[in-house]
Formats: structure tokens, sequence, C-alpha cells
């Protein structure tokens, strides 16, 4: 289990839950196109995220479009 | 906001797009002016190779206080279309208005940019000058100078 001790500095905390988010972001997009690669629909991406359909392709279609 | 801005700073906003994109990140963020900005200002004392060093050792650091090794993770860049601007890089932006304001200055140049984005007390940029061993206030204090008036 990851040790989610909080940083005693909140300088740190907070860099930390920046840090997280773009490291977040980039799992996401890393996982939506190996997903949708496997033959999985969007609305079952959308429904393994817990999110609308609509913001899952809103967000993700137009780069893997792009990427081809 | 743009109409006050010299060719200079038209051409650092627009080296920060191509940072974000180049580093696949979908926003624009006040790093990323930062970035463009050590291409080319020599004022800053250190090249862009050394502050995308401090900003990958500032997220390291960040990570590994919540027990995250960046290592276990191999992401490649994500394809980015058109990076948007974040409120980071806005408020630096806003920032750098303000001083350039404040110095009487009626164009905004790189510098006044630069102002503006070491104006930031807190989060990832003056936590990545730290590590690269800049010292901020001195490094505006120079900058002023170097804006001359």
């Amino acid at each position: 289990m990851i040790d989610l001790e909080a940083p005693r500095d909140p300088a740190d905390g907070l860099a930390a839950v920046v840090a997280l988010r773009r490291l977040a972001d980039q799992l996401e997009d890393v996982e939506v196109a190996r997903a949708l690669g496997d033959g999985w629909t969007w609305s079952l991406v959308a429904e393994a995220l817990g999110v609308t359909r609509q913001a899952v392709h809103k967000k993700h279609a137009k780069r893997l479009k792009a990427r081809g | 906001m743009f109409e006050r801005f010299t060719q200079d700073a038209r051409a650092v906003v627009k080296a920060a797009e191509a940072q974000a994109a180049q580093l696949g990140s979908p926003t624009i963020e006040a790093e990323h002016l930062l970035l463009a900005l050590a291409d080319r200002e020599a004022v800053i004392g250190v090249d862009r190779e050394e502050v995308l060093k401090a900003l990958e050792a500032e997220r390291d650091r960040s990570l590994a206080a919540v027990g995250i090794a960046v290592p276990d993770f191999d992401l490649p860049p994500a394809a980015v279309t058109r990076p948007r601007f974040a409120a980071s890089s806005k408020l630096a932006l806003e920032r750098a208005l303000r001083a350039a304001v404040a110095r009487s200055d009626r164009r905004l140049a790189g510098g006044h940019i630069l102002l503006g984005v070491l104006a930031a007390e807190a989060g990832t940029v003056p936590r990545a000058l730290a590590l690269a061993g800049v010292d901020r206030d001195d490094l505006r204090a120079r900058t002023q100078v170097a804006l001359g008036g």
C-alpha cells in the first residue's frame, strides 16, 4: 500500500497535489488510448472512469484523432 | 491584453506555447513562459536545459513527498493538439502588465514577462528556481536593470 502520510510543509503538500494531477492526466491519456485500441467503446471507457461519455469524448477524441 | 506587447514579448508567448506542446502539456503554465525566456534571456543565468532539469527535480520531489516514485511509470509525452493558457500563465502575464505599468513603460517586453513569472511566491516556478539555485530577488533586480529606465 502506498504510504500517504501528508507532507508536513503545506508547500510540499500542495506541490504534490499539482504533480499528482499531472501524473493522473498523463496516465489517463495513455489508458484511454489503450482501452480504445483494445476495442472498448467510448461509453465503456466513460463508465470505467466514472465520468460521462461526453466528458471523456470531449477530452480525448480530438487528441487521439490528431495522433491517428 | 496583447495589444501593448512588443514583438519580443509576443515571441516569448508563442515560444511558451511551443514549449508546452513539446513537453506534452495540454496547458501553457508559468513554467513554460520561464522555459521560453530561459531559451533566450541571458539575464536569467540558467539555460533552458537547466530549468527543465529543475522542473523535473521539483516534480520528483513533490511526488516523493507522498510516496510515489516517477520511474514506476513509463509514460510517453501526450500528443497535444493546441495547449490552452492556464491560470498560472495568465496570472504571470497580468503581473507582467502590472510590472510595466509600475515602471511607467508603455510597451511590454520579454523582461516584463520574466518579472511577471518571478512574482509568483508559491508553486512550481519558485520551487524549481530554488532547486536550480536561482535567487529570485536578485534575478528580479537584475531584470529591472536590464529593462533600463
